[in-house]
């Protein structure tokens, strides 16, 4: 842990349960942030002490202003700084001075403006170090907390949201007030409710840690746009999934960003930031929402009711197809239907009408009215088959939608262990259900299959939860010195690729299976090397200004004899000359040609936020074709190198099916965890192919066919 | 006009323009964080000064100058 990361931890208690806030820059202008600010912490009912802060102003809101921070003789805990950027480092100053401890900057025009703005943040950054005070901000909305002990809503939305158990922190500002008004309409609460802008100190990792404290604080809700350190937010949000049982749910921007498609490796121009970005996220229990909407379908299932033990569900509607519509999406997202006990089915026979489908999905019919679905609702969850019930309704005429509503309220309160979800289909005239459903924190969701989807989150988080801590081998035996050595010298000599035989050696040192091998500068080398070797082998042409040889014909397989050796070495030569002239060539690379297998590619690259990711997926020529490829950030285990096999579309054709023997699993998954300790260890590889690794029969093993290494 | 008596005119017409005691004008005293000027306020002081010193100053750069010693020293260098 940092000085700074400690610092921050004491100083945000201050932050977010201040005794006393002083807003710094107030105006008696009505309609600016300066003066909304003030009045919003005035009308919410802060339990604490306000002290606006201007050298224009004696009163503000009828409270007494402050020419300077210094002249308030009472301490502060919070000051929030609301002066135009050009001045916030005098009032941040005055802060220090003073002996605050955490302060808010709401103003923009930093980071967001360009140099002159980033001059401005360093500045800031300098008067908090030397105070030890820490900064939200600058560039956000503020704060809010409804803890009704505190009611402190330190920001320039519109309202204060609703009391709950959902803490929100958000990078934009302004997405800040759309999401409040969003919550708002379906009385989502929020625990706490954090803008961090700029984040020039205080960031994401330093508010989530504490929020995984929070005891007001059940499911954590981030909204990103740039991760500065991939790695410690993995750690923390694991750290707190695993260790506090708390959802974390983020929904980064930026999905896409373009940034890989002029990259040199197979793996360089697949692993673009989002997929990396992706793969960290699972790898550390963290959920990813596409939108708003999705963010809080999860979010109201996680903070509404209990997590469910297992995936059966019961449905029960009010009509047959929406019925069929919920069937389908519950079993598309995973989830199974649950088959009723005897005595349940015997109990709706007997209490249902005959017309009525008392399978699930149960049908309770059209004319249904609030004591079917009390029978209906009763007795599932009674039933120890079922771990979840949907409850389905569409707008009859006679259908008593607001009774139905309270009747669903009243029955999940009675069983309550088991979680309820709802879909009240429609929009007008089920409104005034669907109110009562949100009011008393029943989820509900306008479509079913958004219903199935997130059950089938809460699900899988739950499901994920009962697992143990991961494990990563660390492999002994590794000829790291080596490794070391030739990558640095590479480095050295200004080279920015190793060609095959080079990265077969370090490939090599790291226990990866490579053949015999060698390289021939004339024909009658080559054949001295092939004889060596054994029949057939494979010619390659060697060249730092060849990135992918096949493009150039400068690859001959199978090759069986000293005279197709020789032909083979005289063509590869004038294929390049005359397909990429100029081309240096430094050899002709011969190797052992491998028998027929699967072909794998396993590859590195080393992102900026997550640091060393690992590529597993199909291989061959035809790779940014198909893209059946999956990340994972290293190190890497063995249980988390086995979901990556199992992850792709074409695991079937690793594992046998349709009378394809299996191949060797067990020597994929050494591999993709010796590339991994390499990836970790090797900080001078940039990126990194083996393309293929040709993967033989079940227990014969796999072999490198081809590698390269970018520094 | 040297810069003394230029102080005391822009101070005299901070003064007027934000409405506050011209004694409690510091040399060095800030627009906005001692004065409490607010945006609008600081383009009516531009246009004070230009009437004041009978000058047209780069609105952009008059904008950027923040303190009364600043303003001071950018407004003498048009009435050199």
């Amino acid at each position: 842990m940092t000085t700074r990361f400690k610092i921050h931890q004491k100083n945000l208690k201050k932050f977010i349960y201040p005794d006393s806030v002083a807003i710094i820059g107030a105006n008696n202008v009505k309609g600016t942030v300066p003066h909304d600010i003030l009045l919003n912490i005035l009308n919410t009912g802060f339990n604490g002490k306000i002290f606006p802060v201007s050298p224009g102003e004696k009163f503000i809101a009828e409270v007494k202003a402050y020419k300077y921070v210094v002249d308030i003789a009472d301490p502060i805990d919070l000051a929030i700084i609301v002066f135009p950027s050009s001045v916030c480092h005098l009032a941040l100053e005055q802060c220090g001075q003073k002996g605050i401890k955490a302060v808010i900057i709401i103003s923009a025009g930093f980071k967001e403006v360009g140099e002159a703005g980033i001059e401005r943040e360093k500045k800031l950054k300098e008067i908090a170090e030397k105070y030890d005070m820490s900064i939200i901000g600058p560039n956000c909305l503020g704060i809010i907390n409804t803890d009704p002990g505190l009611n402190l809503n330190a920001s320039f939305a519109r309202k204060m949201p609703e009391e709950g158990n959902i803490g929100f922190l958000s990078q934009s500002g302004a997405l800040c007030t759309a999401v409040l008004d969003y919550a708002r309409a379906k009385h989502i609460g929020f625990s706490k409710f954090i803008s961090f802008g700029n984040k020039v100190d205080i960031n994401e990792i330093d508010l989530l840690y504490y929020l995984g404290d929070d005891e007001k604080t059940k499911v954590i809700l981030i909204y990103l746009e740039e991760i500065r350190d991939g790695r410690a937010l993995m750690k923390t949000a694991s750290d707190i999934i695993s260790k506090r049982g708390k959802p974390i749910l983020i929904l980064k921007a930026g999905r896409t960003t373009a940034g890989a498609s002029a990259a040199a490796s197979h793996t360089g121009s697949l692993a673009g930031s989002d997929e990396i970005c992706d793969a960290a996220f699972e790898q550390a229990g963290i959920i990813r929402c596409d939108n708003i909407e999705e963010m809080f379908n999860n979010a109201i299932a996680f903070s509404y009711q209990p997590l469910p033990e297992n995936k059966r569900i019961a449905i029960i509607t009010n009509a047959g197809g929406p019925g069929v519509l919920t069937t389908d999406a519950a079993i598309d997202e995973g989830l199974e239907l649950a088959g009723f006990s005897e005595d349940t089915t015997k109990i709706l026979k007997k209490n249902l009408p005959a017309t009525a489908n008392i399978k699930n999905p149960i049908d309770v019919i059209g004319d249904a009215r609030d004591d079917r679905y009390n029978i209906a609702m009763s007795n599932t969850f009674k039933d120890d088959n079922v771990d979840g019930v949907f409850v389905i309704l569409t707008p009859q005429s006679m259908t008593d939608i607001d009774l139905i509503a309270h009747e669903v309220v009243k029955v999940s309160g009675k069983y309550n262990n088991k979680p309820v979800y709802t879909s009240f289909m429609g929009e007008a005239d089920v409104s005034v259900g669907i109110d009562i459903l949100q009011r008393n924190k029943i989820p509900h969701y306008s479509l079913p299959e958004n219903m199935c989807k997130s059950f089938a989150c809460v699900y899988n988080f739950k499901k994920r939860s009962n697992h143990k801590a991961l494990e990563t081998k660390v492999f002994t035996g590794i000829d790291k010195i080596m490794a070391h050595t030739v990558l640095n010298e590479a480095i050295k000599t200004g080279r920015s690729y190793l060609p095959e035989e080079e990265s077969v050696r370090i490939i090599e040192s790291y226990g990866l299976p490579v053949l015999e091998n060698g390289v021939a500068n004339s024909k009658e080398q080559a054949v001295y090397i092939a004889d060596k070797i054994g029949y057939p082998v494979v010619m390659k042409v060697i060249s730092d200004d060849i990135v992918h040889k096949f493009d150039v014909k400068g690859v001959v397989l199978n090759i069986k004899s000293a005279k197709e050796v020789q032909e083979a070495y005289t063509s590869i030569r004038e294929n390049v000359e005359r397909l990429q002239p100029g081309a240096r060539i430094k050899g002709i690379f011969v190797t052992k040609m491998i028998p027929a297998g699967e072909e794998v590619i396993l590859g590195i690259k080393r992102d900026p936020s997550f640091g060393p990711v690992i590529m597993f997926g199909l291989g061959g020529i035809f790779v940014e074709i198909f893209k059946d490829v999956c990340f994972r950030v290293a190190p890497v285990g063995k249980q988390v190198a086995s979901s990556m096999i199992q992850q792709l579309k074409t695991y079937q054709i690793l594992s046998g099916k349709r009378g394809n023997p299996p191949r060797d699993i067990e020597a994929i998954l050494d591999c993709i965890m010796r590339l991994s300790q390499m990836a970790v260890e090797c900080p001078q590889i940039q990126e990194l192919d083996i393309n293929p690794l040709i993967v033989l029969d079940e227990n014969k093993g796999c072999f490198v066919a081809d590698a390269k290494i970018m520094l | 006009m040297d810069k003394k008596e230029v102080q005391k005119r822009v101070k005299n017409v901070v003064a007027k323009v934000l409405k506050i005691n011209e004694a409690e004008i510091a040399d060095d005293a800030n627009f906005i964080f001692d004065l409490g000027a607010g945006s609008l306020q600081s383009v009516q002081l531009i246009a004070a000064f230009e009437e004041e010193f009978d000058i047209e100053m780069d609105e952009d750069k008059a904008l950027e100058v923040q303190t009364i010693s600043d303003s001071v020293d950018f407004i003498a260098s048009y009435l050199e």
